[in-house]
């Protein structure tokens, strides 16, 4: 193997090389939410590819004395949210928010994580215990001493959003009900699906688990829960690698039994789906055969529905929702390359005015916008978002993600849900409209 | 669902021009392009046709266009109607141009003290575009922090006869620079930083009575002043009119290096003129491949996490770039090739890709290789027999013109969009072939 060929396969394999492909036009910087809105971040082409430099294959700078912080060349890269639009635009194809990630775990690797960003991470065991004294953690996390509190103590921002924990978790009401229903056969991945509902729809928002679950039906699949952890990605983003992998392996090993039974892997929250389909290997260095079966078999609910239209095989018979419904798409689902499927799924609804706010982040970018001193820029990011929204006047928004529904819906007051549950409220309109024209005594079967 | 009447692979002046004469027509048009790149890039002006011997672009138009192979052979008698067509869509997003295809060439001081020949110029440097007066004085205005602009550097160039081709010329030209509030930047300031701050009425106001201070301070009166092209982005015209107000002297911005405001701000321009007229825009899209059904193009592929991303089209227009912009890519065998569709390039031999003067003014033979086209913009073969139906080339991948040194790129990047989406949808709709009409 020459020289030449020896990097060419560790360009194709290591985000980090691809600085090599940078040619410091800064056009990254012209995209970048958080350059837009505060100087301390100086852009990403500065303390990603430019900054790589000192940070080459697998070794580590050179250790000055005196010099904290000398792990990485840029202590600033904590300030990247991680949106990813600098990868997006970049025409050279680096990778530069994926370089970007590296480096801050890099950077925290060795030392113990912040109590604050620890905690962000886990998501698992914050939602276990949550759930379980959902009361109490319901009443504290809306009590404004107690968040005063946190916020000094843990670095949470007061005013971060937080939705309400639910009474029970979304694998407990599985179980009970699967136990109600007796011993049933599962059928073939042609008839049903795996559902991976991340941390929200197991802990909080239990409706999207439901509006999922119901559509799928519709749609002649079963739906599929196996046991599952978080997807790791809260992990990645607050530079915790070691743990994320962890995570990541647990799924892995779960789902990937399904996945090479052809069953596919549906997800509602488009960052789960995102990390299982592209950041276990691209970001982990994950890159066993697994890792590629449960990627290649994982779908956003909302791509997985756009593909059942393709075929013809999507049940349209939605009726008519006479609104407007401002549409955010969130940085992740841009990550998978896949278009905006909501707004095409949308289309098909009778008088539904969907329009997309065309803004690049609404600012929350998972847990960044939750810490103290990051809550300031993350509004700032979504001011514009957020004041388009409350101009549109409309009484609810949709959007893909869960954290960034959040904060919108902090920020602005309007409610703000996930797409699925937008079309389940379409196909039961269509529902009512047919019970309307069969009438009472129409015979059933017809 | 993922389907569209257009497909536009790619996102530049000839991309976007492309996707707003198709989305005009009433197609449904989808432009898929891997990042932002020519706009950001470039200055933001339309140069048509900048050659030396050029009075005016009209002029410089019929020049190369009697060069062989030069795509202004059958384009040239459209650049008008382009860009008198394009004119009101930019207008309506706040960015209009001064200049037409009969205005002189005028030598433009640069940010890096040389000059460069135009004449279509945005509002914010068209006052660099009459010729000097007799004691007419330039005034350089630099910011106090900022790397990308220093007025000592650019005022001694400027000072030196053979930098204006021993021509018309200013009387003096005088640096100053000036401290603007608020500007203490923690790391490198850089130029979108001072724009977005322009665009901030308050802070505006500011700053350019400061400006304002500093210029009169300079000895003399009347003239024009340069300033780094940082005078707002979506408040752009706002902060010029302030500046045309206030200033003791003519302003106008100087382009900076990447990425580039007068870029950017025509980027935006074109991006909302297409959103408006009904299109869309998907940045971040490495296409991967084109699938086509004979002669008719049925889909374009691109890269997706963990799969890839169909939309099936009625027709494509590629409009990727030449070697700069990844539409055309030099194998190792010596070979161009295009990696959509494998059009054939028209290319020297490998053995003439390297020059002997690097600054050989009669060009590198590499600058104008690119896919040859019929007039309606259809790539053809060695022959000259059309190779797809539904497929158009336009921009700089076109064979047969140096985009650079004829300084001509916008100029065929304008009228080969425009008539590349014309044809596409002109064809009546009993046209649009059924698969095995053929």
């Amino acid at each position: 193997m020459t020289i030449a060929e020896l990097i060419m396969e560790a360009s194709e394999e290591f985000v980090g090389y691809s600085a090599d492909e940078c040619l410091k036009c800064n056009v990254c910087l012209t995209v970048c939410p958080v350059a837009r809105v505060t100087d301390l971040f100086p852009g990403p082409k500065y303390v990603g590819p430019q900054a790589q430099r000192f940070r080459t294959g697998r070794a580590q700078p050179v250790q000055v004395p005196g010099i904290p912080f000398a792990l990485s060349p840029d202590v600033t890269v904590d300030y990247c949210s991680g949106c990813g639009w600098c990868t997006s635009v970049c025409p050279a194809g680096v990778k530069v928010a994926e370089m970007n990630s590296q480096s801050r775990a890099r950077m925290k690797a060795g030392k113990r994580p912040k109590l604050r960003d620890w905690g962000l991470g886990q998501t698992d065991l914050v939602g276990q215990v949550g759930v379980l004294f959902s009361p109490i953690s319901n009443w504290a996390l809306a009590n404004r001493p107690i968040r005063a509190i946190m916020e000094t103590t843990v670095g949470i921002h007061r005013a971060a959003p937080f939705p309400k924990f639910g009474r029970r978790t979304l694998q407990s009401t599985w179980k009970r009900r699967q136990k109600r229903r007796g011993t049933t056969v599962i059928p073939g991945p042609d008839k049903a699906v795996v559902y991976f509902h991340g941390c929200s729809a197991n802990y909080y928002e239990q409706h999207v688990a439901d509006a999922a679950i119901e559509i799928l039906k519709r749609n002649g699949f079963e739906t599929i829960i196996p046991p599952q952890v978080c997807c790791g990605l809260p992990l990645i983003s607050n530079g915790i690698y070691t743990e994320a992998r962890q995570r990541a392996h647990k799924n892995l090993d779960v789902l990937v039994r399904y996945a090479r039974q052809g069953y596919r892997i549906i997800g509602t929250s488009t960052s789960c789906t995102h990390t299982i389909k592209a950041e276990y290997r691209e970001m982990l260095d994950i890159h066993d055969d697994d890792a590629t079966v449960v990627a290649n078999a994982t779908w956003d609910i909302c791509e997985f529905l756009l593909d059942l239209h393709e075929q013809g095989k999507l049940d349209t018979a939605f009726g008519r929702l006479d609104e407007d419904l401002p549409y955010h798409a969130p940085c992740q689902l841009r990550s998978h390359g896949i278009g905006l499927p909501a707004m095409e799924l949308f289309a098909l609804v009778p008088g539904l005015r969907a329009a997309d706010m065309d803004h690049d982040c609404c600012g929350i970018a998972g847990t960044y916008g939750m810490k103290k001193e990051k809550y300031p820029i993350g509004m700032a990011v979504g001011a514009p978002l957020f004041e388009k929204i409350r101009a549109s006047g409309a009484t609810e928004a949709a959007c893909d993600s869960e954290t960034c529904r959040w904060q919108i819906e902090k920020a602005t007051g309007t409610r703000t849900r996930h797409p699925i549950e937008i079309l389940l409220q379409a196909y039961r309109a269509g529902d009512a409209v047919g019970a309307e024209k069969r009438g009472p005594l129409a015979p059933a079967g017809t | 669902m993922p389907s569209a009447d257009v497909v536009v692979i790619g996102a530049g002046l000839a991309g976007l021009t492309a996707a707003i004469a198709a989305a005009e027509s009433g197609a449904r048009v989808l432009v898929l392009a891997k990042g932002h790149a020519a706009t950001h890039w470039g200055p933001g002006g339309i140069d048509v046709a900048g050659i030396p011997a050029a009075s005016t672009p009209r002029d410089g138009i019929h020049r190369l266009a009697g060069l062989p192979g030069h795509p202004y052979a059958f384009l040239g008698d459209d650049v008008a109607a382009a860009l008198e067509w394009i004119r009101p869509h930019l207008a309506a997003e706040g960015v209009d141009y001064a200049g037409d295809l009969d205005t002189p060439h005028q030598l433009v001081p640069t940010s890096i003290g040389g000059t460069r020949r135009a004449a279509i110029l945005p509002a914010g440097q068209a006052a660099a575009l009459s010729p000097w007066a007799a004691g007419e004085r330039l005034v350089i205005c630099g910011i106090a922090g900022f790397k990308d602009f220093w007025p000592e550097a650019i005022a001694a160039s400027l000072t030196r006869e053979r930098i204006w081709e021993g021509g018309n010329r200013p009387a003096s030209v005088t640096p100053v620079s000036v401290a603007l509030p608020g500007l203490a930047a923690r790391h490198n300031l850089n130029a979108l930083q001072i724009a977005r701050r322009f665009d901030d009425p308050a802070w505006r106001t500011t700053a350019i009575e400061a400006l304002a201070r500093a210029i009169a301070s300079v000895p003399g009166s009347g003239g024009r002043v340069a300033l780094p092209a940082v005078l707002g982005i979506r408040e752009h015209a706002a902060v010029l009119a302030a500046a045309r107000d206030r200033f003791p002297a003519a302003p106008f911005e100087m382009p900076l290096v990447p990425p580039s405001l007068p870029g950017m701000r025509l980027y935006a321009a074109l991006r909302a003129a297409l959103i408006r007229a009904g299109g869309r825009v998907q940045i971040g899209e490495m296409i991967e491949r084109v699938e086509h059904d004979g002669r008719r193009v049925t889909a374009v592929v691109a890269a997706a996490a963990a799969r890839t991303y169909t939309v099936r089209t009625g027709a494509l227009v590629i409009a990727t770039g030449g070697i700069a912009g990844g539409g055309l890519v030099a194998e190792r065998d010596g070979r161009l090739t295009e990696p959509l569709l494998g059009l054939p390039v028209e290319a020297p031999p490998a053995d003439q890709w390297l020059a002997v003067d690097a600054f050989d003014p009669a060009g590198h033979p590499l600058e104008k290789a690119g896919i040859r086209t019929d007039a309606e913009l259809r790539p053809v073969a060695a022959d000259g027999a059309s190779l797809f139906d539904n497929v158009r080339v336009a921009g700089s991948l076109l064979a047969g013109h140096r985009y650079i040194r004829e300084r001509c790129g916008d100029g065929v990047a304008l009228t080969s969009g425009r008539r590349a989406a014309r044809s596409l949808t002109a064809v009546p709709a009993g046209h649009a072939a059924e698969p095995g009409s053929e």
